[in-house]
């Protein structure tokens, strides 16, 4: 009988260190779940946001093209549909232009874009969502985030990057050769989950951009990516994004993201 | 004179001599591994040029890159079936992925964006994405691709017979490596489909390995032609052994020196092996008087002696002469040229060195048995050809009228060729016309807008200035201009762009298919553009700033005359529609860069020639002590000239680079004989002054040496001839051709010429 409760006791003891080993490594994230919170804290950051947004695009030569813009963002659910819209007040030749972007997880986005020279509203098709924003360095995924399903994400490693310290995802398409990396690789600061860097391989391995974030700045409790830099290595383009304001939770409605209010936009929004 | 002590010296120290020469060979020897090759066009001229500045600075400005690959796929069934459709998407990933190759910029109709509209929406997606299967989706797939004017020509030709791919390559990467890359990667055995590769790097690198192939073989077997023909005139191993160790040690010297200081090998360059081999033939006149005079005195040492009292000034004279002549290149712009002239100038001077002290040492070491061997032979031979030259001799002496007349009329017909020379340029017709990359370049500029390439740019004052409507539409007229020459196959600019995105938001009407009318409009386009298109596509043609447009041109011929038309026409149309707001138009890339320097290579060759021809006549005058004397030995020179220039102008051959720089290298090569001719003769003539007589030994003793001397320079130069590539080809030929004629005329019409003066020639030159 002693032998048995021995037994339970050790059965036990081994149980319970399965239980303890199992909830440690929960603690000790994979890739794809430090990835996830990334793309909610960056992306999906509150429930709307308002923010005005400067771009400094720089080629090899120095010579510079500058964009303002005022970006409305409303999500449906975290990591789910999204809708954006997109206002520009410079350069003075694009004043009112503008475009409206439906993100659909999983499909394409609906895009509509709206110029005021001809006064002419159009519907985008585009299978490729690596296409230059506004002429910057950043693609709209970049801008807007990239399905986590796309990807698969390997947890590397755990770095201090400056002050911060962060996870290294290692983030490789599913189908080589569909976009022009092979892979990217990110340093995820761990307390606000905001990558810092983000560095992008092309289908050789070779580096060809780098991205790095220069500012972060808390509104209304939000940690928020107020500065970053896109660096093209191979061009030797680059782009510098500026959030000059941006407010959260201010009230932003799905019937904004209507294809006939980019002809008239409601001022209250786009000031 | 010093000269013999020289000689004395030498005859003492024959065995230290000759060590000495080893050493200082071996030191030269050991530069060779350092050897390094340039084959780039753009360094004919030099680095500060404007040209080559101005060139780079449109390259780094509108973010083009200097060396682009071209792969064609070219099916006469059309190019829109599943199968090849395939095959171009697939090479187009395959190559992308080759180390050396930028692959992001790869182009193609599987890389390139397409903007089109489709039932009232704005698509936006690679010019061939999914490949379609079925007939009437090919059909679409095609109409779609043809309808795009940024497409035709470049991407899929206007018969949808051919496609072509452009890679651009890192500058430092070797072109025709990865030409050999991707032709691994091409699929075999593919039915109709072909494929070809052309493109600057490919034939430049393709000629740089080619090249060096082909000087291993070549120069190898012209020494090879020149020892067996030595032996042949001499029957003696050591005189072969000689003249070819004079040879070597120049050739090594100054081949050891280029490399040694760090300058790469030019095509130019390349070729010094053999030319100096052929210079080194002057030797013979050593031999050849070595073995008469032995024969006359029996002593070795006293035939050295008296050879090298007789021989040595004119050897010293016509090597001089040579070496100024090469070293006359060095006036030129040309770089390669320049290098060229340098080496072989210091690789004469080698020679020379090595005729007073090398040869009499060897001569010196040659066993007494086989002395004498030679002398017998060579007095059997003697008998024979000494009779005919010196029957010969006689011809000359006495029908010096109809001689002189028969020139005169040779010299009025080569003058009348020397008007129908046309200056041209072909790189690519360096290559035989069936070489692969000869054919490849015909092939896909018949298919498509041309291999070739040139820029327009077009500079205004003010920023913002070109997306003026009125500026745009000059630009776009400036095109329709140039694409009437029928070699302008393809251009496109910002308007091209402009123009396509009008068309297409206006659900592909064609009425749209113009310039706008308001500048904000063009605005918001562009910034369209900006945003659909790969950044690279909109900065090849438009700065960021909006001030300065590129005109892309595509051109189906790598003469340089293409280019020059363009020029033309381009200043003609501006001329008659002056650009708005002072914009001013400057031309850039490879097309013009040939035309520059293929301009500067005639120029730089004629003032070079020019140069050349007063110093070849100012050392003539100072040899012999005489203006007239000079002038005399400088005329068979010019009748030479004049004759095979004259030939390659009635032959309508291209007076192309290496035909250019052949002109002034001749001039210090083929005065040799003449200073043979005349030295030899003034010597005698103290000793015997029977002008007749004279006249008829020389043309058989020192002529005998002349064309010795002719016939071994022409037969070094002629396995040139089956080379592989042009240039190699056509210096071999004509410097063959050169040399003998030049023999033929200074033999034939110096002694025609001195009867007829003699009066006043031996009354003022001879008796110094």
């Amino acid at each position: 009988m002693k032998r048995f409760w021995l037994g339970l006791i050790l059965f036990l003891c081994f149980a319970s260190s399965e239980i303890v080993r199992s909830v440690y490594a929960q603690e000790s994230p994979d890739g794809k779940s430090v990835m996830n919170e990334m793309l909610t804290a960056y992306y999906y950051s509150r429930q709307d946001a308002k923010s005005e947004v400067f771009m400094r695009i720089v080629n090899r030569q120095g010579q510079t093209r500058e964009r303002r813009l005022i970006l409305l963002r409303l999500d449906e659910t975290d990591g789910g549909k999204q809708s954006y819209y997109i206002y520009f007040h410079e350069p003075p030749d694009v004043q009112g232009m503008s475009f409206l972007v439906l993100k659909h997880p999983g499909r394409d986005d609906d895009r509509w874009l709206y110029l005021p020279s001809i006064d002419l509203v159009k519907r985008i098709a585009t299978s490729d969502k690596r296409t230059s924003f506004a002429g910057s360095d950043f693609t709209y995924e970049d801008v807007s985030g990239r399905d986590l399903d796309e990807d698969d994400h390997e947890l590397l490693d755990e770095e201090s990057l400056g002050e911060r310290s962060t996870f290294v995802v290692k983030s490789t398409p599913k189908r080589f050769g569909e976009v022009e990396f092979s892979s990217r690789k990110f340093w995820i600061d761990k307390a606000t989950h905001l990558p810092l860097k983000v560095e992008h391989y092309d289908l050789k391995g070779m580096l060809y951009k780098v991205y790095e974030t220069s500012a972060i700045q808390t509104f209304q409790d939000t940690p928020t990516i107020t500065k970053a830099v896109m660096k093209d290595l191979g061009s030797g383009h680059e782009t510098e994004i500026t959030i000059k304001t941006i407010s959260y939770d201010v009230g932003i409605t799905s019937d904004l993201f209507q294809e006939r209010l980019l002809r008239r936009p409601p001022t209250k929004w786009i000031r | 004179m010093k000269f013999e002590h020289v000689t004395e010296f030498v005859l003492k120290h024959p065995k230290s001599m000759i060590g000495l020469v080893l050493i200082l060979t071996l030191f030269f020897g050991m530069q060779f591994p350092k050897i390094a090759v340039d084959t780039d066009p753009k360094h004919m001229l030099p680095a500060a040029s404007p040209v080559r500045q101005y060139n780079d600075q449109v390259e780094r400005d509108f973010a083009l890159h200097p060396d682009v690959i071209v792969l064609g796929m070219v099916n006469p069934d059309g190019i829109f079936n599943p199968q090849s459709l395939k095959r171009l998407k697939d090479l187009t990933s395959a190559i992308r992925e080759i180390p050396g190759v930028i692959s992001r910029d790869v182009d193609s109709l599987t890389t390139v964006d397409n903007v089109i509209s489709l039932k009232g929406e704005l698509v936006v997606k690679p010019g061939l994405n999914d490949i379609p299967q079925s007939d009437s989706e090919l059909a679409t797939l095609r109409q779609t691709l043809l309808d795009n004017p940024l497409f035709v020509n470049r991407f899929v030709s206007a018969d949808s017979k051919a496609a072509a791919l452009y890679i651009p390559i890192e500058p430092v990467a070797n072109g025709k490596k990865i030409a050999d890359k991707i032709r691994s990667l091409l699929p075999q055995d593919v039915g109709k489909d072909q494929f070809y590769l052309a493109g600057d790097p490919v034939a430049r690198d393709t000629f740089g390995t080619e090249m060096f192939r082909q000087m291993a073989l070549f120069s190898p077997i012209a020494g090879l032609v020149m020892c067996v023909a030595l032996w042949l005139m001499f029957r003696n191993v050591t005189v072969v052994v000689a003249n070819m160790a004079v040879a070597m040690v120049s050739i090594i010297w100054s081949m050891g020196g280029l490399i040694g200081l760090g300058f790469p090998v030019h095509i130019m360059s390349s070729m010094s092996p053999v030319f100096l081999m052929a210079i080194a033939t002057d030797a013979v006149h050593i031999f050849n008087e070595f073995v008469f005079r032995l024969k006359e005195t029996g002593d070795k040492r006293r035939a050295i002696l008296e050879t090298m009292k007789v021989v040595g000034p004119p050897v010293f004279y016509s090597d001089v002469t040579t070496a100024v002549g090469f070293a006359a290149l060095a006036t030129g712009a040309i770089i390669p040229v320049k290098i060229f002239g340098l080496v072989i100038g210091f690789g004469t001077l080698v020679i020379l060195l090595m005729s007073y002290t090398l040869v009499p040492a060897i001569l010196m070491l040659i066993p007494e048995k086989h002395l004498s061997n030679m002398a017998e032979t060579s007095a059997k031979k003697q008998g024979e050809s000494a009779s005919r030259l010196s029957r010969l001799g006689t011809f000359c002496v006495e029908k010096t009228k109809p001689i002189l007349l028969a020139g005169f009329l040779l010299f009025a017909v080569a003058v009348a060729g020397l008007s129908q020379i046309r200056v041209n340029n072909n790189m690519v017709h360096w290559f035989k016309r069936a070489s692969v990359v000869r054919t490849a370049d015909r092939v896909m500029n018949e298919y498509l807008g041309g291999t070739s390439t040139a820029y327009v740019v077009v500079q205004a004052e003010e920023d913002g200035a070109i997306r003026a409507p009125a500026m745009l539409r000059h630009i776009e007229g400036l095109q329709r201009e140039l694409e009437k020459d029928p070699l302008v196959g393809k251009t496109f600019s910002i308007a091209d762009y402009v123009k396509r995105v009008n068309r297409v938001l206006h659900d592909n009407n064609p009425a749209f298919d113009r310039i706008p009318d308001s500048g904000r409009e063009v605005g918001q386009y562009l910034f369209l553009l900006e945003s659909a298109a790969k950044p690279r596509h909109l900065d090849n043609v438009i700065d960021f700033s909006l001030k300065t447009a590129n005109i892309i041109i595509q051109l189906k011929s790598w003469d340089a005359g293409v280019m020059e038309h363009v020029i033309r026409r381009t200043n003609a149309f501006l001329g008659s529609h002056p650009l708005p707001q002072d914009a001013q138009v400057k031309t850039a890339g490879i097309a013009y860069f040939n035309t520059v320097w293929s301009h500067e290579v005639l120029w730089g060759m004629l003032t070079s020639f020019l140069w050349g021809l007063v110093l070849v006549l100012i050392l003539l005058v100072f040899e012999t002590r005489s203006f007239l004397w000079g002038f005399v030995s400088f005329l068979p020179l010019l009748f030479t000239i004049t004759l095979i220039y004259g030939a390659v102008g009635l032959m309508g051959k291209d007076f192309d680079m290496p035909v250019a720089v052949l002109s002034t290298l001749s001039l210090g090569m083929a005065i040799d004989f003449a200073i043979h001719f005349v030295g030899r003769f003034q010597q005698r003539y103290r000793e015997y002054p029977n002008l007749k007589e004279t006249l008829i030994w020389t043309v058989s003793r020192p002529g005998k040496g002349i064309f010795l001397n002719a016939i071994l320079f022409a037969l070094g130069f002629s396995v040139m001839g089956f080379s592989a590539l042009t240039p190699y080809v056509t210096v071999g030929i004509l410097m063959a051709a050169i040399m003998i004629l030049s023999s033929v005329t200074s033999v034939i019409y110096l002694p025609a010429l001195i009867q007829l003066w003699h009066r006043k020639l031996i009354k003022g030159g001879v008796n110094q």
